[in-house]
């Protein structure tokens, strides 16, 4: 060990030793204690969500049962869906991905800690919003997709949906919160030698998915304001008795829902591919075609939403393009499927509870990967879409495929995370009653789909063998209950006398396990060279290491500005929800209608001057930075002051042709224009005034003297920001002004 | 007339395409002294998909008739031809001449591809507006400008991926970006005509029927204004992004199959002595 030792690379100077108590946790920082609380956090909601599942299957185990009101039921069904998506699988993901990627790229911690702690705490946040509206007359009972106009204030009376929203709100921004930051942290922070080509897949993967998020949860979130809007100020977006469209809704809703069953599964082939070469004791099979095929997926995810919405009636071309994207897909996750199979081909089977739920998952995700091609094709998407069979594919796909992988996971990073191992003889009982009652709750309602039981509805006539099928799905659902139960018991007791674990209990190859369990607070004093996938393997094995996987330091070993990097995330997310926006603008004002009109409305040269001051302060404010990193600071703040001067005049403009249109008597709900145009440049409004209290800011730390030793990254952020806010507004100005003009 | 006459009749043979073609094909064997590789397959791709695009039926169609057919012609010249003949070309560093001070300017302008991207997304943008659509099927000459045109900016836009000047081409994440962005650039105009409530070029919907075959096309392949004017939206939309995703795949090889600089390769060991033997479990 010692000669190892000497290879080793110093990191810098370590951090401070761990604080202690219970507000050290509430106040940490830190990016394990967050990833724990993370997981801590999506355990009790994972009960949660767990009880409203048995409830659901205590009213449906016989025939024209009352345990449940049609009411109670359709609050149950939204709200398990709602938790075990955005409270449970999102989060546990990302609490893992939290946990694990800054030690599998040898760094500190996150790039940015703080905003960490914030995504963090969102998710309590979001997560009570929800559950509150319990108290507050109601949950939500209008499923986790919120169809309008069912989702509109004339058909969901209660605050239920308005509960909902504001949670989603909430919980998305902390989802791209974090994405942002695991980008950020993986482009900027990888040990020395740690090449983009080199990372471990589960970073691949995680790396791929952040940017699913940004690009997803935007579209996500526009819906959601609309629909806040609808319902609080008397609008109609989705309300199509007033002229608006449910069926925008379910455009906007699976632009972002089909990413999100990608982002709910891509982390899941990323645990995959750590666990499986591990266990079968070879490399990953095929890596460059893993890497590849999760971009495909990634890139094809967003090409596919249409598929879930076949039974609207798109019109043939839709239906053709969109089942032949559909059926794509399911190519590159062949290739997956295929390489984790090689790699245990010939591999010495290490058969752990962890390896046990990995492959579950392979045979539950290829059976829900092949019911879900089925929906591809379009005849048979119209019969069993709305049954049961699509239950059972999807559970396969989000139980048996990615809650496997995240045990797997659990049962594979919980000794570094906690220093004990998890009892394997609870372990395998955990798997098996998990693997029975799972295939027992779910198979069984593949046939009880095809006989034609629909979903989302409270009970069934008693037909012949339905009753039957529903008992056994129901008893099946308990056994999984207690296999959740097992697993709690075996954390609890594990926790107390589990076995030592010792730094690398599986013999494996990544970063992560070359720090002590569980890992110190500053994670490493020093990482081993890297010169391949396997740094670990090629440090045990010096005569026999891994071929050394190369590559252009310009192109694989670059190490990124973190400031940048975050900024540049965020815009991009920030771009998607003006996108939304405007193509919501464009789709409402292209035919005649009632009432206010762009034409009647709006004085495209007087705004023209106004845009015109806002693209000088765009020049301002790049001369202001030139001039600063040229060490001019007065002549900076000068510049700064007129960026302000001329964003204040644009607001100004705005103002009062808001006035103007008040004034005649038009409100933001007297017609769908008027709804649109206040929705697109409000919006746009509200980010040149927080831009404006950025360089108030900016300014204010200019006077206080913090640029003189030239850390000028606050400066080129608030910059690319109100860039970006000029350029948006230049796309709206010829959206809505420009073309009157023509 | 049925689909069979009309495949067979609607072949316009333009003395121009056709000149292009075979002048195409004559210099380039003749710079290669008439030997034969992968890039001639390439070439010969190229050249074929130009003479379909502009002497086939599909430009007939195009002409006049069916909306969709004109955006296959568009996206075949801006998205298919150009990166074939791009690819056909021989590789070297970057000629000398671009290294002197009196063309660094270009070099510059092609090393950072905003103006690649610009002009491969705004021609797709540019030929939609409906002013500039109606006036390409009306007048010839706007017509033939616009072939050109999106020749040319097809050839913009692909340079700095696969251009034959491998200094001049960006590095595989960058390319990435690049393409994906475009991606963007054209999914919302597809979807923006896919969905269009009003015509994007009005002349299609009330088409000449100059050869008459206007029966043929809406009775019986079902092509009526409204569908076909989604059928482009469509096609804008999804095969458009599928061509940058091959592309971006292109690239994701090329950089896994790059060994890189700082490569020394020891043996490689065979799969056997990888596997390692289960510790005292």
């Amino acid at each position: 060990m010692s000669e190892a030792a000497s290879t080793l690379i110093a990191l810098e100077t370590p951090a401070a030793s761990a604080p202690r108590g219970l507000f050290s946790w509430v106040a940490t920082v830190d990016h394990k204690r967050i990833g724990i609380l993370y997981l801590l956090t999506t355990l009790v909601f994972f009960v949660l969500g767990g009880i409203e599942a048995l409830l659901m299957r205590i009213q449906l185990a016989r025939p024209n049962n009352t345990f449940l009101s049609p009411d109670a039921f359709d609050q149950m069904f939204t709200m398990h869906g709602t938790t075990m998506i955005f409270l449970v699988v999102m989060p546990v993901l990302i609490g893992l991905a939290n946990y694990l990627v800054p030690l599998m790229i040898g760094a500190r911690d996150m790039a940015f800690p703080r905003l960490n702690a914030l995504s963090f705490w969102l998710l309590p946040c979001g997560g009570f919003l929800l559950h509150f509206s319990l108290l507050a007359g109601g949950a939500p009972a209008v499923g986790w997709f919120s169809y309008a106009p069912l989702s509109e204030t004339s058909y969901a009376t209660t605050s239920g949906v308005d509960y909902w929203t504001l949670a989603l709100l909430i919980l998305g921004v902390g989802s791209v919160a974090a994405s942002i930051n695991l980008i950020a942290t993986i482009l900027t922070l990888r040990a020395p030698g740690l090449t983009i080509r080199r990372l471990p897949l589960f970073v691949w993967m995680i790396f791929i998915n952040s940017f699913l998020v940004i690009l997803a949860l935007p579209a996500l979130n526009a819906a959601i304001v609309m629909l806040f809007i609808d319902r609080h100020l008397g609008t109609h977006f989705f309300a199509p008795a007033n002229g608006g469209s449910a069926v925008l809704w379910q455009h906007f809703f699976w632009a972002f829902g089909h990413p999100e069953v990608y982002i709910m599964a891509l982390p899941a082939f990323g645990i995959i591919s750590e666990v499986i070469p591990v266990f079968a004791r070879r490399p990953i099979f095929g890596y460059e075609f893993v890497a590849a095929s999760t971009v495909a997926i990634a890139l094809l995810s967003f090409g596919v939403w249409a598929h879930h919405m076949f039974a609207v009636g798109l019109g043939h071309p839709m239906d053709l393009f969109f089942a032949a994207t559909s059926m794509m897909i399911a190519v590159p996750t062949g290739i997956k499927v295929f390489a984790w199979s090689a790699t245990m081909w010939g591999g010495a089977i290490r058969l752990t509870t962890a390896m046990l739920f990995a492959v579950a998952f392979l045979i539950q995700f290829t059976i829900g990967g092949l019911s879900g091609i089925t929906f591809a094709v379009v005849p048979i998407d119209w019969q069993v879409t709305g049954t049961y069979y699509l239950v059972a594919h999807f559970h396969y796909v989000l139980f048996g495929g990615t809650f496997f992988a995240v045990f797997a996971g659990l049962y594979y990073w919980f000794p570094k995370i906690t220093g004990r191992m998890l009892s394997e003889r609870l372990g395998k009982l955990n798997f098996w009653t998990a693997l029975i009652g799972f295939n027992t709750a779910f198979f069984v309602q593949h046939f009880l789909g095809l006989m034609g039981m629909a979903r989302r509805t409270y009970t069934y006539p008693n037909l012949p063998g339905w009753g039957l099928l529903n008992m056994i799905s129901t008893i099946g659902a308990f056994l999984l209950g207690v296999s959740v139960l097992v697993l709690l018991w075996n954390i609890i007791a594990s926790l107390r006398h589990g076995k030592p674990a010792g730094d690398n209990p599986w013999q494996a190859w990544t970063l992560e396990w070359a720090t002590t369990s569980p890992p110190p607070v500053q994670n490493f004093d020093r990482v081993p060279p890297i010169r391949s996938r396997r740094p670990l393997w090629d440090l045990a094995h010096s005569e026999n290491p891994d071929p050394i996987v190369g590559g252009a330091a310009s192109q694989d070993g670059f190490i990124l500005e973190k400031n940048r990097v975050g900024i540049v995330s965020f815009l991009i997310t920030e771009g998607v929800f003006f996108l939304m926006l405007i193509l919501a603008y464009l789709y409402y004002n292209n035919h005649a209608m009632n009432g206010p009109t762009p034409t009647s409305m709006l004085d495209p040269r007087r705004t023209g001057i106004y845009t015109l001051c806002l693209l000088a302060s765009s020049l301002t404010i790049w001369l202001a930075e030139r001039k600063l990193r040229a060490g001019k600071s007065s002549a900076f703040r000068w510049l700064l002051a007129l960026t302000i001067l001329l964003g204040t005049v644009f607001i100004f403009g705005q103002s009062r042709e808001y006035l103007r249109i008040f004034h005649s008597g038009v409100m933001v709900n007297s017609n769908l224009f008027a709804t649109t145009f206040f929705t697109l440049t409000g919006f746009h409004g509200l980010h040149v005034f927080v831009g404006l209290i950025a360089l108030l800011i900016l300014m204010w730390l200019a006077f206080a003297g913090d640029f003189k030793l030239g850390r000028i990254e606050a400066v080129k952020s608030i910059g690319l920001y109100w860039h970006f806010v000029d350029a948006v507004w230049l796309v709206v100005f010829s959206v809505i002004y420009l073309r009157l003009l023509i | 007339m049925n689909t069979q006459q009309f495949l067979i009749s609607a072949w316009n043979w333009n003395p121009w395409v056709i000149a292009v073609c075979v002048a195409n094909i004559l210099i380039y064997s003749a710079r290669n002294r008439f030997r034969f590789n992968r890039k001639t397959g390439w070439l010969l791709a190229g050249t074929i998909m130009f003479f379909l695009t502009l002497a086939s039926p599909i430009d007939t169609l195009a002409d006049g008739y069916l909306f969709s057919a004109h955006m296959l012609q568009h996206l075949l010249l801006l998205l298919i031809i150009p990166p074939l003949i791009l690819l056909s070309l021989p590789t070297a560093p970057l000629p000398g001449r671009f290294q002197n001070s009196r063309w660094r300017w270009l070099d510059w302008i092609v090393r950072h591809p905003v103006a690649g991207w610009f002009l491969g997304v705004g021609g797709m943008w540019l030929w939609h507006a409906p002013t500039l659509c109606n006036a390409a099927i009306s007048n010839v000459w706007v017509h033939r400008l616009q072939y050109v045109s999106l020749l040319l900016m097809g050839f913009a836009f692909w340079w700095p991926v696969i251009g034959p000047w491998t200094k001049q081409r960006l590095s595989p994440l960058a390319g990435i970006i690049y393409l994906f962005s475009a991606c963007i650039g054209c999914t919302v105009l597809g979807i923006i005509v896919t969905f269009a409530s009003v015509e994007v070029c009005s002349i299609y919907l009330h088409p000449m029927d100059r050869l008459g075959i206007l029966p043929l096309i809406q009775d019986q392949w079902g092509l009526t204004p409204a569908k076909d004017q989604q059928l482009g939206g469509l096609l804008m939309w999804v095969p458009a992004c599928l061509i940058y995703f091959c592309g971006i795949f292109g690239l994701f090889a090329r950089w896994h199959g790059e060994m890189g600089d700082e490569v020394v390769v020891p043996e490689t060991p065979t799969t056997k002595t990888l596997i390692e033997k289960p510790r005292g479990h």
